[in-house]
C-alpha cells in the first residue's frame, strides 16, 4: 500500500512537470507566433479597424490584398525576384557541385591551399566588400557587351561563386564510401559519371538546403539591389517591399498584407523541406 | 604502330592519367574559384587601394593615411606602426622555427635563402605592377563612353592601358621575378638535397615577404607622420603626434608584457614566486593603463560617428546574445524531454528564422508603432504604463524607466535607446528558433549514460544541468555566441528598415554608418577607410575568442 501511495505521488509529479513544460513550450510558440497572427488579422480589416484597438477583424476585407498587390506593384518584383533566384541559383548550384566534388573526392597540387583561402573570405565584413564590388560591377557594364547595373548580372553573377555552398556540400561528398567510386572506375565510369550518377541522387539533402538558404537569401537581400538598381525593372521584392512600406506606411492594413505577399512563397517552401531542413541546418552548424 | 599526336602521348601512361586528372579538378573548380576571387578576394586589395585615395564616385589624390586618420585619429599611426612591428616579430619566430628544423635535422638551410628572396621579389614586383596598372585599367570604362560596345574596342584599350608606360616595366620585372622564382627554386630542389628542401623555401619565402610588408609599413607610417606634422607645423599648430604614438606605444607594450607575466604567474609552483610575478605584472598593467589614458583624447580627434556606431553595435551584441542563447537553452533542454508534440513545436520556434526579415521587420514596426492604438501601446497602457514613442525614440531605456520611477539616470548609463530595444527584440525573436535547432543537436551528441549514471549517484535534475549537461554543451554556446556576435556586426536590412531620422542615429550600428557614408554621402575612400576599421575589429574580437575557446571550452 505504501507502495501503491508512492507511485500515485510520483505520477502526479510527472505529470505537474508536464504541464509546466507544456504551458512554457506554449508561451514560447505563442510569442514567435503573435506577429503573424496580428499580421493576418490586420491585413483583413479596414483602415479604420486596423488604426483602432481591435485584435480581430469584424469583417475579413479580402479586397486589401489585391490592393495592396496592384499598389505595391508586387506582380513585377515577384517576377523580378523569381527571375533573380532562379538564375542565381543555377549558377551556384552548378558551380558549388563540381568545385565541391573536386576539393572533396579529387587530387590536385593545390587543394587545401586554395580551399583554405576561399574559406578565410567568410571572415570579410560585406562593407569591406560592397564599395569596390559595386565599382567593379560598374565597371564590368560599362565595357562589357550588357550592362550590369539595373540588370540581371549584377544582381545574380556575384552570388554564384558560394564557399558556403561548396563547404557543405564538401563535407557531404566526402562521406560518400570510397567503395563505391573503387566499384564505379571498374564499371569504366569517370569522374563525371561518378558526380551524377552515384554521388549527386545520394545528396538530395543538402542540395535542398543550399537551394532553401539561397531562396532566403536572395528574397532577402537589400543593401546590394539598393546599390545595383534605381530602377523598378530588375528591383527584387525586397526592395519593392521596402518601397511600398515607406509609402504607405499609414495603410497599416495594406502593408501587412504586403508583409503576409511577400512571405507567402517562402512558408510554403519551408513547411515542405522543413525536416531535412532543421536537421540539416542542426548538422551544418556543428560541424561548420 | 600507331602514332600518338602530342596531346594523346601528354595524356596517356601513369602520369599522363594523373595530369589529365589534374586538369579535370582545375576546371571543376574554376567557375567557382574564379567568381569567389573577382567577388570575395580581389575587393579586399581594391578596398584597401580605394581607402588610400580621395574618393568620391570617382577617384582622386592619392592621400595615405588621411582616411584612416580622420576616422580613427592619430590611433591610424600607431595601429599601422604596430602592424609593421607585427611583421618583423613574424620574422623572427619563422627564423627561430628554421633554427629550429636545422637543428633536429642536422640541416643546411642556407642555400634556400635565395629562392625565398626570389619569390619576396615577385610578390612585391606585382603588388607594384597591380597598383601601377588598376587605375590604368578601371579608366577605361570613361574611355569607352560613346564607343561601339563590342569586344574588340574592349581588348584594344585593355592592351592600351596594359602597355602603359607607367605599367609595362612593372610587368617585365614581375615576369621577371617570377622566372627567376620558379628556375631557383627547381634549382635549389635539385642541386641542394635535404629533406626539408621545400619547407625551408616556403619558411624563407614567407619571411622575406613578411620582412619587406614591415619595413615598407614603418616606413610608409614614418612619412606619413613626417608628413602630418610638416602640414600642422605649417599652420602654426603643434599637432602632438609622435608624443602621443610614443605613450600609446609604450602602454600597448607594457599591457602585452604585464600579459605576458600575468600567465607566467600562474605556472609558479612556489608562493613567494607567484606574489612576485603577480605584483610585476600588476605593476605593468597599471603602468600600461596610465599611458593608454591618453587614447580617448587621441580618439576624440578622430570620427564621432565611428565610435557611435561602435557603442550602439556593442549594446545590439550585449542585448542580443546572451537573452537570445539562455532563452534557446530553456526551450531546446524542455523540446529534449520527448513530449507529444515537440515536433509541432520546434517547427513553430523555426518560422522567424525563416520568414525574410524585411517583412517581418515590417509587422515588428506596426507593432511597436508609436500609435496610443498599436498593440505594444495598448498593452502597456493595460499595464498602467505610458505608451512610448518606440522606433522614434532616441532617449535611452535605462533613462526612460527611471523617469517613470522618479530616479534621474546619468548619461552615460543611459543604455540602448527605446528604437535599438525594439531591433534587439526583433533579433532575438528571429533568432532563437535557430540556436534552439543547433542546442537540441548538441543535446543528442550527449551520450545519455552520462545523465544516467549522474541520476544514479542522486544528482537532482539541476546538478545534471549544472554539472554535466552545460559544460558539454560548451562548444555549441561558443558556436552560437560567435555567430550570433558577428551577425550582430553584420546586420544591415532590417535595421535598414527600422531606422528612422527622428531615432537622431542611435540606432545605426558600426555596419550601417560605413553604409551611411557610402551610399548617402558618396565618400567611397572614407567608407572603405572605415570598413577596414569595422574588420580590425572584427578580426581581433575572433583572436580573442579563439584564446577563450582554447582555455574554457569542455570538448568531452
Amino acid at each position: 500500500m505504501d507502495n501503491r501511495h508512492k507511485r500515485r505521488k510520483g505520477f502526479s509529479y510527472a505529470s505537474r512537470r508536464k504541464i509546466f513544460i507544456y504551458i512554457v513550450l506554449s508561451l514560447g510558440a505563442f510569442i514567435s507566433l503573435i506577429p503573424f497572427i496580428w499580421m493576418i488579422s490586420t491585413s483583413l480589416m479596414s483602415l479604420g479597424e486596423a488604426l483602432g484597438t481591435a485584435f480581430f477583424p469584424s469583417e475579413l476585407h479580402f479586397e486589401n490584398y489585391a490592393e495592396a498587390w496592384r499598389r505595391a506593384q508586387f506582380s513585377e518584383y515577384f517576377i523580378n525576384s523569381i527571375l533573380i533566384t532562379l538564375i542565381t541559383l543555377a549558377g551556384e548550384i552548378t558551380f558549388s557541385i563540381f568545385a565541391a566534388y573536386a576539393f572533396a573526392r579529387m587530387e590536385f597540387p593545390g587543394r587545401d591551399l586554395i580551399f583554405g583561402v576561399m574559406l578565410s573570405t567568410i571572415m570579410i565584413p560585406a562593407m569591406v566588400l560592397i564599395i569596390p564590388n559595386f565599382l567593379t560591377v560598374t565597371w564590368l557594364g560599362r565595357i562589357g557587351p550588357i550592362p550590369w547595373i539595373n540588370n540581371w548580372p549584377a544582381l545574380t553573377i556575384p552570388f554564384m561563386g558560394s564557399i558556403f555552398s561548396i563547404f557543405l556540400l564538401k563535407q557531404f561528398f566526402a562521406q560518400v564510401p570510397d567503395e563505391l567510386f573503387d566499384a564505379a572506375q571498374i564499371d569504366g565510369a569517370g569522374h563525371l559519371r561518378f558526380l551524377f550518377q552515384v554521388v549527386l541522387p545520394l545528396s538530395k539533402a543538402p542540395l535542398m538546403v543550399i537551394l532553401v538558404l539561397s531562396f532566403i537569401g536572395t528574397w532577402n537581400s537589400l543593401a546590394w539591389p539598393m546599390l545595383v538598381t534605381n530602377t523598378p525593372d530588375w528591383r527584387p521584392i525586397s526592395v519593392g517591399l521596402m518601397n511600398f512600406v515607406d509609402e504607405a506606411g499609414q495603410l497599416v492594413n495594406l502593408t501587412m498584407a504586403g508583409a503576409f505577399i511577400t512571405i507567402i512563397p517562402i512558408l510554403v517552401i519551408y513547411f515542405f523541406t522543413q525536416r531535412q531542413f532543421t536537421d540539416s541546418i542542426a548538422r551544418s552548424g556543428l560541424k561548420g | 604502330m600507331e602514332k600518338k599526336n602530342f596531346l594523346q602521348r601528354t595524356f596517356t601512361g601513369r602520369r599522363g592519367r594523373r595530369l589529365k586528372e589534374y586538369l579535370t579538378a582545375y576546371l571543376f573548380i574554376a567557375p567557382a574559384s574564379i567568381l569567389i576571387f573577382v567577388f570575395g578576394i580581389f575587393p579586399v586589395f581594391f578596398a584597401l587601394y580605394v581607402s588610400l585615395h580621395r574618393w568620391r564616385i570617382v577617384r582622386s589624390d592619392m592621400i595615405g593615411l588621411t582616411n584612416y586618420v580622420n576616422a580613427v585619429g592619430n590611433l591610424a599611426y600607431v595601429v599601422a606602426f604596430f602592424l609593421g612591428l607585427g611583421a618583423l616579430v613574424g620574422v623572427y619566430f619563422l627564423i627561430r622555427r628554421v633554427l629550429q628544423i636545422k637543428r633536429e635535422h642536422q640541416d643546411r638551410p642556407w642555400l634556400t635563402i635565395v629562392p625565398g628572396l626570389a619569390f619576396a621579389a615577385m610578390i612585391f614586383s606585382f603588388l607594384n605592377w597591380f597598383y601601377r596598372a588598376l587605375p590604368e585599367v578601371l579608366d577605361i570604362a570613361f574611355k569607352v563612353r560613346g564607343l561601339e560596345r563590342d569586344e574588340i574596342v574592349f581588348a584594344e584599350l585593355l592592351g592600351e592601358a596594359l602597355r602603359a608606360e607607367s605599367v609595362l616595366p612593372a610587368w617585365r620585372t614581375f615576369l621577371l621575378a617570377l622566372l627567376a622564382t620558379l628556375a631557383l627554386s627547381v634549382l635549389a630542389l635539385h642541386f641542394w638535397r635535404s629533406r626539408n628542401n621545400l619547407k625551408h623555401q616556403a619558411y624563407f619565402s614567407m619571411g622575406f615577404t613578411l620582412l619587406g610588408i614591415g619595413i615598407g609599413l614603418l616606413a610608409f607610417t614614418l612619412q606619413e607622420v613626417n608628413a602630418a606634422y610638416a602640414a600642422a607645423l605649417a599652420e602654426g599648430t603643434d599637432p602632438g603626434i609622435w608624443p602621443q604614438v610614443i605613450t600609446i606605444s609604450s602602454g600597448l607594450i607594457l599591457f602585452a608584457a604585464g600579459w605576458l607575466i600575468w600567465r607566467r604567474a600562474e605556472k609558479q609552483t612556489s608562493d613567494g614566486l607567484f606574489w612576485l610575478h603577480a605584483l610585476g605584472a600588476m605593476v605593468l598593467l597599471v603602468g600600461g593603463w596610465l599611458l593608454i589614458g591618453e587614447l580617448p583624447a587621441v580618439i576624440a580627434a578622430g570620427d564621432k560617428k565611428i565610435w557611435d556606431g561602435l557603442k550602439v553595435t556593442v549594446y545590439f551584441s550585449l542585448g542580443t546574445v546572451p537573452l537570445q542563447l539562455v532563452i534557446s537553452l530553456f526551450l531546446s533542454v524542455l523540446l529534449f524531454q520527448k513530449l507529444v508534440g515537440s515536433n509541432v513545436f520546434r517547427i513553430i520556434y523555426f518560422i522567424p528564422y525563416v520568414t525574410p526579415s524585411i517583412a517581418s521587420a515590417a509587422v515588428f514596426q506596426q507593432m511597436f508603432s508609436n500609435r496610443q492604438t498599436a498593440p505594444v501601446n495598448m498593452f502597456l497602457r493595460s499595464l498602467g504604463l505610458p505608451p512610448q514613442q518606440w522606433l522614434f525614440e532616441p532617449r535611452g531605456i535605462i533613462t526612460i524607466i527611471g523617469d517613470l520611477i522618479g530616479f534621474s539616470v546619468p548619461s552615460w548609463a543611459a543604455g540602448p535607446s527605446l528604437a535599438m530595444v525594439v531591433i534587439i527584440l526583433h533579433s532575438i525573436w528571429t533568432f532563437v528558433g535557430y540556436n534552439t535547432v543547433i542546442y537540441l543537436a548538441g543535446l543528442g551528441n550527449i551520450p545519455k549514460e552520462l545523465n544516467d549514471s549522474a541520476e544514479v549517484d542522486g544528482a537532482n535534475g539541476w546538478q545534471v544541468f549544472r554539472h554535466i549537461t552545460f559544460p558539454l554543451l560548451s562548444p555549441t554556446t561558443y558556436f552560437l555566441s560567435l555567430i550570433g556576435i558577428i551577425g550582430t556586426f553584420k546586420a544591415f536590412n532590417t535595421i535598414w528598415i527600422f531606422r528612422s531620422n527622428l531615432a537622431l542615429g542611435t540606432t545605426d550600428t558600426f555596419s550601417l554608418v560605413i553604409f551611411i557614408e557610402f551610399f548617402e554621402k558618396l565618400r567611397y575612400g572614407y567608407a572603405s577607410a572605415m570598413a577596414f576599421v569595422l574588420f580590425g575589429i572584427i578580426l581581433t574580437l575572433t583572436l580573442i575568442n579563439n584564446r577563450i575557446q582554447g582555455s574554457r571550452v569542455f570538448y568531452g
